[in-house]
């Protein structure tokens, strides 16, 4: 008796749950990056109630907001371009509706002390997540010195490992994003950036890539949302305001305001004017389109997936050209 | 306490010496950590720079391996410059146990910083429901059929290989099937904690159902027990102590898998608390986390353990090491 009255209960609990998970109309996903770590400013001001948008941000760890994506729980995610294309090609459709930034410097190839450029790694050691974007952002570096992958030995590590790999004395340069590469220069004094991603702006661009039956659901309350995300980054850029935008955006991630700032400077953020040309078709890094066509390139060579995607299925221009 | 009446083979310890030694076994770890933690001679591999003197790539509270630390102070010395300055240190990851402690406090009384956060004691107890609620849907299913497979041979030959087989899968690798199925917030975590408690659970059970005494099955039998009776009224009151106590070693199972499982899905509880804290390498912060599960487990456990010796006060072997 006491026991089918724990069942039901459980059972009970579990169907609550159930509803308790019933949408609000839109769910995405946002990791500990600052150019998504800044849609927080949107959700602390209200904005996006304002807006009268029914949207709730649900906080992940990165890989786990893809996989949460992959399996259908989440309307949309913040990820690179390059693993909009990873999610596709595993079977999660997607369509990259709107810009959120692009690295700026956050993501670095970091040497030891004594090794001043990319050329002097020529026959060294590298800790790097073997087909991530660091990866990638070294290939480019290398291509730039007329040198490739062959030139150097690339030691798989975990990006999150990478300061204490540098430290360890075992490699002579790292690849990482912040805040793990702020963190190998200071685990090893005198190390420093012989690469960033400054040198090559729009190789890695973050988006808001969506569920096609979700935009064709909700059309009007994403062309709202990438307004809201306007109002979000003129509020940073703008000095009267940045240092509360700073202030809301350290506080979500546990940092102090001063330390975020930096993270922040490595970041671009992209207003909606500056997408609408981003979002025009054409070669190379100034167009989602070239980029994106790289990160394929790369994900097929490096064996992410096998079989090309097809670039234009992936961006949604439209969404982003409606706004003034 | 002569060296003579502790080291008797299986033979119990006086109150006072269990006590004494009960606390020394915390004593010890925490005195030598203190002492890598306050004595400098002992480890210290580091400089901390207190000032960066002439060294451009040096800053205050950077720290810097002794030797490279020697070399720019002997190169400053030696070109005139003025030299860095700095005291001994541990690498960051090495806190000492008085900044844990503080770590410990402050993460209390922080209030959260952001709108939609949460104190640590709310983000704690979300913990705490997880485990709880995955423990006791293993439990409800674990516990009859463990009972089931240690009582009749045919039910341990139809659940017992596969089970045998299963227990091996480690739990983590459900995550992303089980966000797939059961969403992205407090379901698939605890899928996980049952996933990881419940297969092992249905082993130890019936191999402790098993064990138990054949004198007291025959005189049943003798005494015209039927066979049903023979399971409600003999094999499962007659296990109830062991089974306790299997019960409290599968909760600290239960635990251990917490922090894979709430790495599933939206980052929550105190696992959110570690991580995030890890990841700006605020080792203070993670070692007052780890703390924190720890007591509320050994805390559990014990009054657990209390808890059995009143429920069951024939069983001796609870009061003999507990």
């Amino acid at each position: 008796m006491v026991r089918r009255a724990a069942v039901g209960a459980v059972l009970a609990w579990m169907a609550a749950q159930a509803v308790g998970a019933a949408p609000a109309p839109l769910r995405l996903g946002y990791s500990d990056w600052p150019g998504w770590v800044a849609w927080q400013i949107a959700i602390d001001k209200g904005w996006l109630t304002q807006a009268g948008l029914d949207v709730k941000f649900e906080w992940f760890d990165y890989s786990a907001s893809m996989e949460a994506f992959a399996a259908g729980k989440i309307d949309g995610d913040c990820v690179t371009n390059g693993d909009a294309l990873v999610m596709g090609a595993g079977g999660a459709r997607n369509v990259m509706i709107m810009l959120t930034d692009y690295s700026n410097g956050n993501d670095m190839i970091v040497a030891r002390p004594g090794i001043n450029s990319l050329k002097d790694l020529k026959g060294k050691k590298i800790g790097i997540e073997i087909g991530l974007v660091e990866h990638l952002l070294l290939l480019d570096g290398l291509k730039k010195q007329g040198m490739t992958q062959d030139d150097v030995t690339l030691v798989n590590s975990k990006t999150n490992e990478t300061p204490q790999v540098l430290a360890s004395g075992q490699v002579d340069a790292i690849g990482a994003w912040q805040p793990n590469s702020g963190l190998a220069m200071k685990a090893l004094p005198g190390a420093h950036p012989v690469y960033t991603s400054a040198q090559s702006p729009g190789l890695i661009y973050d988006v808001l890539t969506v569920n096609p039956a979700s935009i064709a659901a909700h059309r009007a309350d994403y062309i709202k949302l990438i307004k809201v995300w306007d109002h979000v980054v003129s509020y940073i850029s703008d000095p009267k305001t940045q240092d509360d935008a700073v202030q809301i955006m350290a506080a979500r991630v546990g940092l102090a305001a001063p330390k975020y700032q930096q993270l922040l400077a490595g970041t671009h953020l992209i207003s909606i004017a500056e997408a609408q040309k981003i979002f025009v078709k054409a070669d190379g890094l100034g167009s989602l389109y070239g980029s994106t066509q790289i990160a394929d390139g790369f994900n097929v060579r490096n064996a992410v997936y096998k079989q090309p995607q097809k670039i234009d299925g992936y961006i949604e221009p439209a969404l982003s050209a409606m706004l003034p | 306490m002569a060296r003579s009446s502790l080291f008797r083979v299986l033979r119990p310890l006086s109150p006072r010496a269990k006590l004494v030694i009960g606390i020394l076994s915390f004593v010890l770890p925490v005195g030598l950590w203190s002492l890598v933690s306050y004595v400098p001679v002992v480890w210290h591999p580091q400089i901390m720079i207190t000032d960066p003197g002439s060294v451009s790539y040096l800053d205050d509270g950077a720290h810097l391996a002794r030797d490279a630390y020697d070399s720019e102070v002997a190169a400053a010395k030696q070109e005139g410059r003025a030299a860095p300055k700095g005291v001994p240190a541990n690498p960051i990851y090495l806190p000492s146990p008085g900044e844990v402690l503080r770590a410990f406090y402050t993460s209390f009384t922080t209030p959260p910083e952001t709108k939609d956060g949460q104190w640590l004691h709310q983000s704690l107890w979300h913990s705490v429901r997880i485990i709880f609620w995955g423990y006791v849907i293993s439990s409800l299913i674990g516990v009859p059929l463990g009972i089931l497979c240690g009582a009749y041979a045919a039910m341990a030959r139809v659940n017992e290989p596969f089970i045998e087989f299963f227990r091996y899968l480690p739990a983590p690798a459900f995550g992303a099937l089980m966000v797939a199925i059961l969403g992205i917030y407090d379901g698939p975590k605890i899928a996980i904690i049952v996933i990881g408690t419940f297969f092992q659970q249905v082993l130890i059970i019936a191999n402790t159902t098993r064990k138990l005494d054949p004198a007291l099955l025959e005189a049943a039998l003798t005494l015209g027990t039927r066979s049903r009776q023979l399971l409600t009224r003999v094999v499962v009151p007659a296990i109830l102590p062991d089974l306790y106590r299997d019960q409290r070693i599968l909760l600290g199972w239960a635990w251990t898998y917490l922090i894979v499982a709430e790495l599933i899905g939206t980052t929550s509880g105190i696992t959110w608390f570690i991580t995030q804290q890890a990841r700006y390498q605020h080792f203070p912060n993670v070692y007052a986390a780890i703390a924190m599960i720890g007591i509320l487990g050994l805390g559990t456990d014990m009054l657990l353990a209390l808890l059995g010796r009143h429920l069951f006060p024939w069983d001796r072997s609870l009061a003999k090491f507990a």
